[in-house]
């Protein structure tokens, strides 16, 4: 039982962290942890490419939408999205206009929304849902009742985006990012990323035809190797290293959908980047 | 449907920023260097602490109260925003012995700035305080046009998707971090913190009597100290290096009179705390 505690001027209700200023190295590494508890540990994210699978339109969408109507008969998914073409535009007349990093990101999930609508529309015959911010905690509602919650990527920093520790005043906390939040606080069973290449290479596949496939990376190294580019947010790994609950992250080629299938059956296929915080099997 | 390269197209951003991955590093070098407008410049950002003015009740919070009309009756326009405090500290314990995730603890440590930023607005509400809840923050001209003090929380919305930090399972962004990135974002006149200690010092005042007054510092010869415990929330040191707007803070104790109008005045009373 917590008691009041007075005599310095400040009642206090006593607890291990009590008269602690939060901000003590030694107090975080006296209360570090390395795991913490999963929530809904059954659950897969995954995460639909806005520019690589939405931007496509019905060619690559709509066998993506079958796919998942089949695959949630057996699993337990949350899907997300990005924006895509429309997030590209948005950044580029918001900078234009000399917009702050905060105001670009608390408008760039707008057109995430579009696609998230999109989406659940396509799903809505098989339990596509829309699942926002608020109903974060009705998560086990909809799953219970078979349905496919879908949601936007971005996280909702809003005007509180950090200043970017990457070039640019582009916020560095996109979709990627946000969705492997969700899935950290979920202790989601895997996170799975839908794009338009077989998985991380060492340059664009797209534009260089002697781009060379690496299968199995960690982050911190994908990181150090610092390709120009990437088919993932950087910020996504740096978080990734840090996270407590989840181990991995899977980059799968949607263009395939058989990828999508294999991947979360626990085939290899993709590119796995794993945080080297952890030992393998850990 | 016209598509290029297999994708529905905008036209008029081909050059800039189609068909990359937001990720590339020559898009993002090419977009260095941009300058932003300032969204609300003439606005101070005020942060009230939790532990150390809220929980001392009445006999702190109301003088500080009294000299924040003050300044208000002298022109000073400024957003208020609320610490957590010792009840934040009780949930956070309670969290981590469960074993709960970082992103749990923010939502719950989020609920308690939010009781003492409702607490602030009864007793300024004869002043014109106004809850401002971020989801009403396009709203800010309207309220200060009005005259009213907008009074809101000082977590950042971040909750569920808080990160882990690399040591540590207490959220790393809490409300000093709030409310430096509120400041930072709009382009705000300056930010301040009021305390119950005089400023920074080389270690907790109140645990270690030997800990020195610092009344001025960078950024950079604070991280490089070492000192294990600082005033403010370590992100933020780390936030202003890379900050385009706000490159200093200011942390002044509130429970000497005057402090709080000397600083809004110009004054470098407490620590100044400078990104170079």
């Amino acid at each position: 039982m917590s008691e009041l505690l007075t005599g310095d001027g400040r009642t206090h209700v006593e607890s291990g962290l009590m008269r602690e200023s939060l901000v003590s190295k030694k107090l975080l590494a006296e209360t570090d942890k390395r795991t913490v508890r999963r929530m809904v540990p059954d659950v897969h994210m995954i995460a639909i490419g806005g520019q690589s699978i939405m931007d496509r339109g019905k060619e690559a969408i709509l066998p993506v939408v079958d796919v998942l109507a089949t695959l949630k008969e057996k699993y337990k998914m949350v899907v997300g999205v990005g924006g895509g073409a429309r997030a590209r535009h948005t950044f580029s007349i918001g900078l234009d206009l000399g917009l702050p990093v905060g105001g670009l990101a608390r408008i760039v999930g707008g057109v995430e929304e579009n696609n998230r609508d999109i989406l659940q529309f396509l799903l809505a015959p098989h339990g596509g849902i829309t699942f926002v911010k608020d109903h974060f905690q009705d998560l086990q509602l909809f799953l219970n009742n078979g349905l496919i919650p879908i949601c936007i990527g971005q996280p909702p920093y809003h005007f509180w985006e950090p200043p970017s520790v990457e070039d640019g005043r582009l916020p560095d906390n996109g979709p990627d990012v946000g969705l492997f939040l969700m899935a950290e606080v979920i202790g989601a069973e895997s996170v799975i990323y839908v794009k338009d290449v077989d998985g991380i290479y060492d340059k664009d596949p797209k534009k260089h035809k002697d781009a060379r496939f690496i299968a199995e990376i960690s982050a911190k190294e994908l990181l150090e190797r610092d390709y120009d580019d990437l088919p993932v947010e950087r910020e996504m790994l740096r978080t990734l290293e840090n996270a407590r609950n989840l181990r991995s992250v899977r980059v799968i080629n949607g263009l395939n959908t058989e990828n999508l299938t294999a991947a979360l059956a626990g085939e290899n296929v993709g590119s796995v980047i794993y945080s080297s915080r952890y030992e393998k099997g850990e | 449907m016209q598509k290029k390269d297999g994708k529905i197209w905008i036209a008029g951003i081909e050059s800039e920023l189609h068909g990359q991955t937001l990720s590339s590093r020559e898009l993002r070098e090419s977009l260095a260097n941009r300058k932003s407008i300032s969204v609300l410049p003439d606005i101070w950002v005020i942060k009230m602490g939790g532990q150390s003015i809220m929980d001392r009740g009445a006999a702190a919070v109301e003088p500080i109260l009294e000299e924040l009309v003050e300044a208000k009756k002298a022109g000073i326009n400024f957003i208020l925003c609320t610490g957590g405090g010792t009840r934040a500290r009780h949930v956070y314990s309670l969290g981590l012995d469960l074993d709960l995730p970082t992103g749990m603890l923010a939502r719950l440590g989020a609920s308690i700035p939010v009781q003492n930023a409702r607490m602030l607005q009864l007793l300024l509400a004869k002043h014109g305080g106004i809850m401002a809840y971020p989801e009403e923050f396009e709203k800010l001209p309207f309220f200060l046009n009005a005259g009213c003090i907008p009074i809101t929380t000082g977590m950042p919305p971040n909750e569920f998707w808080e990160k882990s930090s690399s040591q540590g399972i207490i959220p790393a962004n809490r409300t000093d971090a709030g409310v430096y990135l509120l400041g930072e974002f709009l382009g705000a006149k300056g930010v301040l913190y009021i305390k119950d200690e005089d400023g920074l010092y080389t270690d907790d005042p109140k645990k270690n009597p030997d800990a020195k007054f610092i009344p001025k510092i960078t950024a950079k010869e604070l991280i490089e100290n070492g000192q294990d415990d600082m005033i403010v929330e370590r992100v933020v040191i780390e936030y202003m290096q890379r900050a385009e707007n706000i490159k200093k803070i200011q942390i002044v104790n509130g429970t000497k009179r005057g402090n709080i109008l000397a600083a809004l005045n110009g004054s470098d009373v407490g620590t100044v705390i400078s990104a170079e």
